[in-house]
């Protein structure tokens, strides 16, 4: 209870910064595994990616799959796709693309067996070219996106922000895809509306976590090393992510769960899914990966060097010292809270009151 | 923030947000339901590579104008998407087909003299083939019998036998006129302008300057199916200004008119441009020398490589004297629904052409129940999602969450009076996706007090006072929350110019939830928070903000 409570009350020190390798190599896991299924089992790419036709009818009765596949087969269309939607209350039928008669038939068939109304059902033909239509468009939208973003939070931030916000975004993108192909989920255009979400959350996510480290170096850029501040940094803003991810996923897991057992929102599940996994990937990477990647990165700047230097020779051990960062060794550090290695951030000593 | 500002800043903005909300519900201004809402269908085509924007909205405005000719259809949508996609929506159509048939059939539009008609559906070009060619062999036939009768070679009298019992494939270059190649079904039709199918002697690719095999194929009063050759075009779909369904008596307009039947019909008003009404006349001054009954006495409207229709000169007309005055009557006849097929023939003539070939990239239509269930299921979960939220807001930040709560209900009548305007004065519909945009904006807008309630407490934390530190955290989240929200914005903007189909829905939610959550935030936000602080719930208590910050309990100060 006492570490929730302090938890409550942000009274945090974790070492971010300096348990560095132990996230770096988890994604770098991450990253392997998700590469590896994508390549091995490939992305399901749903009916508007490989083009095709999709008729979709309420089943009152609750006919089972088999016997909408074999009214199918006796109409000559054996190798229809045919799975429930929506707990059971919906079928839902996939074939190559059809043309209206070949449609209208295939609805009569399902109806046929199902009891439904043919007025009820409804259908969707794709032709081949559509997808990948939607899928430059949306890429195109991607690279515009990134580059306008990028050269917005290097203007209003850092450019080595902008980079280390990117290679957290290509992290979340990876482990997305990876999760889709590793679990087979269907890519719909919704997955790629949520993961064009996902590309706005976490940059969004990194502004936040970053913009505290620029204040932070404002304040006491000249007293502590840049490690340091982006550790300070982190502890201060990890129960805002944490917050955030909270109050985000609500919402989107009550689409997962209305969309998974309602009629008529299999939409809504598609889009849920992939929000689900991207934000929830998206906070991990601005606070485990953007931050320290930051971190190494400025460390090599002249001024932090300079900083450091100077704190050395001081001898004034600083907040979340750098020996943390170069003598102890990974092991001693596992799990062991900032606090006790007398890394907790003072409150800063003169306050500098802004108006 | 003094007090009374405060006071007024919030009021304001209730009184405002609320008001809207009210306002545009006593007005019966709701949003307008996507048709993956309300049930509809919807199709998205596809231009060539390369097509002018001009020449896009064209196409645009003539789908436009069919639509609105088919009838009964409330507030199509037609737009442009992305470079070279139109993308058509028509909320509670039912009638599928007619519908498809009104958006997507382009072609150019032509009136051709009727050369010859055959009437069994066969091209009069394969039947001339056919014909030649049987000649040919007759011809040989008789040569062979001939020269067999005078020196009595016995071989020659097989040549006819194997020419009878295995007739050649037809070759129809030997009737072909020289400018008229054989299609290569291997290359594109586009390049080869005017060219017949080698198998069934029917035009594929249509050239207005040259002869065509075309075939009608709806059955024609008798039954019979009618095979046309017809000449280079006399007019073009443009040289029509415009074309009236409407009912025709005889005698009543003046006495022009090419007519089938009868008098008091269902017809079609045709009215000629300057120059068009000039070759009109003509054109069928021509026609008219031809004796009454002659095939040669019709023209035929071609659209697509289908003929159309293909009426004969009326009888009253006199040879040598053309329909003059720039205008015509085109009787429709003993149709099954005369009107309709008036109606749909001037549709057709009016909006024929469309300038560019548009092809078909995706089909979609959405049953009404499907779309209720839809409407439905977002709804539970935007109620499900918010009162989550609302939950654990209260719970973590207590007199704070309250304000959360209470902005959120800001946010909503913001965001949906917002589309329900938009509905109104730019015909923007809430879409499936849009709804999905905003729940998941629940969360993002949640965000931004949770950043300045974090700042809150970490400057209590630092020691300052409850009334400076929100001061303070306001300008410094303030700052965080623009520039993250531009960041959003951005994507947003981005997403809705770039993207096509239901991203779009999308992304205008996330945009509007994004400018509405920077709104809410100064407006709302600031000053409730403002006056919470100034209350007993701004220092007393374990409900209060500095209670929430966990320091009166333990280490008071």
């Amino acid at each position: 209870m006492k570490f929730f409570s302090r938890l409550y009350r942000g009274d945090i020190h974790w070492d971010f910064v300096g348990n560095r390798r132990r996230w770096f190599t988890a994604s770098a896991v991450l990253l392997l595994t998700s590469v590896l299924a994508l390549s091995i089992r490939g992305l399901n790419l749903g009916v508007d990616f490989v083009g095709g036709t999709l008729v979709e009818l309420p089943n009152p009765e609750g006919i089972s799959v088999s016997e909408v596949r074999d009214a199918l087969a006796d109409i000559g269309f054996e190798g229809a796709r045919v799975q429930t939607t929506g707990g059971g209350e919906g079928i839902r039928v996939q074939t190559e693309e059809l043309d209206a008669d070949q449609e209208a038939l295939v609805v009569e068939a399902v109806a046929a067996v199902t009891g439904a109304d043919p007025d009820d059902a409804s259908a969707q033909s794709v032709g081949p070219t559509f997808g990948s239509q939607i899928a430059a468009s949306a890429l195109r939208a991607l690279i515009v996106f990134l580059v306008v973003v990028a050269g917005f939070i290097s203007i209003r931030l850092e450019w080595k922000m902008a980079m280390a916000g990117l290679a957290a975004l290509g992290h979340d993108l990876v482990l997305t895809a990876g999760i889709y192909a590793l679990v087979g989920f269907e890519v719909t255009p919704a997955t790629i509306i949520a993961i064009l979400t996902i590309l706005g959350y976490s940059l969004y996510d990194t502004v936040v976590v970053f913009d505290k480290v620029v204040e932070n170096v404002e304040e006491r850029g000249d007293r502590h090393t840049a490690s340091a501040i982006v550790n300070m940094s982190m502890n201060q803003v990890f129960m805002r992510s944490v917050n955030t991810s909270l109050t985000s996923l609500l919402p989107i897991g009550s689409l997962l769960f209305v969309g998974s057992f309602l009629l008529g929102a299999a939409t809504l599940r598609e889009f849920a899914l992939a929000l689900f996994i991207g934000v929830a990937t998206g906070t991990y990477s601005s606070i485990f990966l953007a931050a320290p990647l930051l971190a190494l990165w400025k460390e090599r700047e002249e001024h932090w060097q300079r900083v450091r230097r100077r704190m050395q020779r001081k001898g004034t051990e600083d907040e979340f010292a750098a020996r943390i960062l170069d003598v102890v060794p990974e092991a001693e550090q596992e799990g062991l809270p900032a606090v006790l290695t007398g890394a907790a951030p003072r409150p800063p000593k003169k306050r500098r009151r802004r108006r | 923030m003094r007090r009374r500002a405060a006071w007024t800043t919030l009021a304001t903005t209730l009184v405002v947000a609320w008001g809207l909300l009210i306002g545009t519900q006593l007005a019966g201004v709701t949003p307008k339901l996507g048709l993956d809402l309300q049930g509809g269908f919807s199709v998205l085509l596809e231009a060539p590579e390369g097509t002018d924007r001009d020449v896009l909205d064209t196409a645009v405005e003539i789908i436009r104008s069919r639509i609105e000719a088919l009838g009964g259809v409330q507030e199509p949508e037609i737009s442009l998407a992305g470079e070279r996609n139109i993308e058509v929506q028509l909320p509670g159509v039912t009638d599928q087909e007619r519908a498809r048939k009104a958006v997507g059939t382009t072609g150019q539009l032509t009136f051709r003299p009727v050369y010859s008609v055959s009437i069994y559906g066969v091209s009069p070009l394969y039947l001339e083939a056919a014909a030649y060619q049987q000649a040919e062999v007759e011809a040989e036939t008789a040569d062979d019998l001939g020269e067999t009768t005078t020196t009595e070679e016995t071989t020659t009298t097989e040549a006819p036998t194997t020419t009878t019992l295995e007739p050649e494939p037809i070759d129809l270059t030997t009737v072909l006129p020289e400018e008229i190649p054989l299609c290569d079904l291997a290359e594109p039709l586009e390049g080869q302008p005017g060219c017949v199918d080698p198998e069934t002697g029917f035009t594929l690719s249509d050239d207005p300057e040259k002869d065509a095999w075309y075939l009608d194929p709806e059955p024609n009063s008798l039954g019979q199916l009618e095979a046309f050759h017809l000449g280079p075009a006399l007019l073009l779909g443009t040289d029509l200004s415009d074309a009236q369904a409407g009912f025709y008596t005889r005698g009543g307009s003046g006495g022009l008119g090419v007519s089938s039947t009868g008098t008091g019909e269902w017809a079609v008003f045709l009215y000629f441009s300057g120059e068009g009404s000039n070759k009109f006349e003509s054109a069928t001054k021509e026609l008219s020398y031809f004796a009454v009954g002659d095939s040669r006495r019709r023209f035929a409207i071609v659209l697509d490589g289908e003929v159309v229709t293909a009426p004969s000169i009326s009888s009253e007309i006199p040879a040598g004297e053309g329909i003059s005055g720039g205008s015509a009557v085109i009787t429709v006849g003993s149709a099954d629904k005369p009107q309709q097929e008036a109606d749909d023939l001037a549709v057709v003539l009016r909006y024929g052409s469309l300038p560019v070939a548009l092809e078909e990239q995706s089909v979609l239509s959405v049953s009404a129940t499907l779309g209720s269930d839809s409407l439905r299921a977002g709804l539970i979960a935007g109620a499900g999602g918010l009162a989550l939220v609302a939950l654990a807001m209260i719970l973590y930040y207590r007199a704070l969450g309250v304000v959360n709560v209470l902005g959120l209900t800001v946010f909503g009548s913001i965001v949906l009076s917002v589309y329900a305007l938009l509905g109104e004065t730019q015909g923007v519909s809430l879409t499936l996706a849009g709804v999905a945009g905003v729940i998941v904006s629940i969360g993002i807008t949640s965000d931004s007090y949770i950043v300045y309630f974090e700042r809150i407490k970490e400057d209590i934390h630092r020691g300052r006072s409850v009334r400076l530190a929100i001061d303070h955290a306001f300008k410094r989240s303030f700052r965080t929350i623009i520039t993250a929200d531009t960041v959003s914005f951005f994507g947003a903007v981005l997403l809705y110019i770039l993207a096509i189909g239901s991203v779009k829905g999308f992304a205008l939610a996330l945009g509007i939830a994004t400018v509405t959550d920077v709104v809410v935030f100064y407006s709302f936000t600031r000053p409730a928070v403002a006056l919470v602080a100034r209350s007993r719930f701004g220092e007393g208590g374990p409900l209060s903000i500095k209670g929430a910050s966990g320091i009166s309990l333990e280490t008071a100060q």
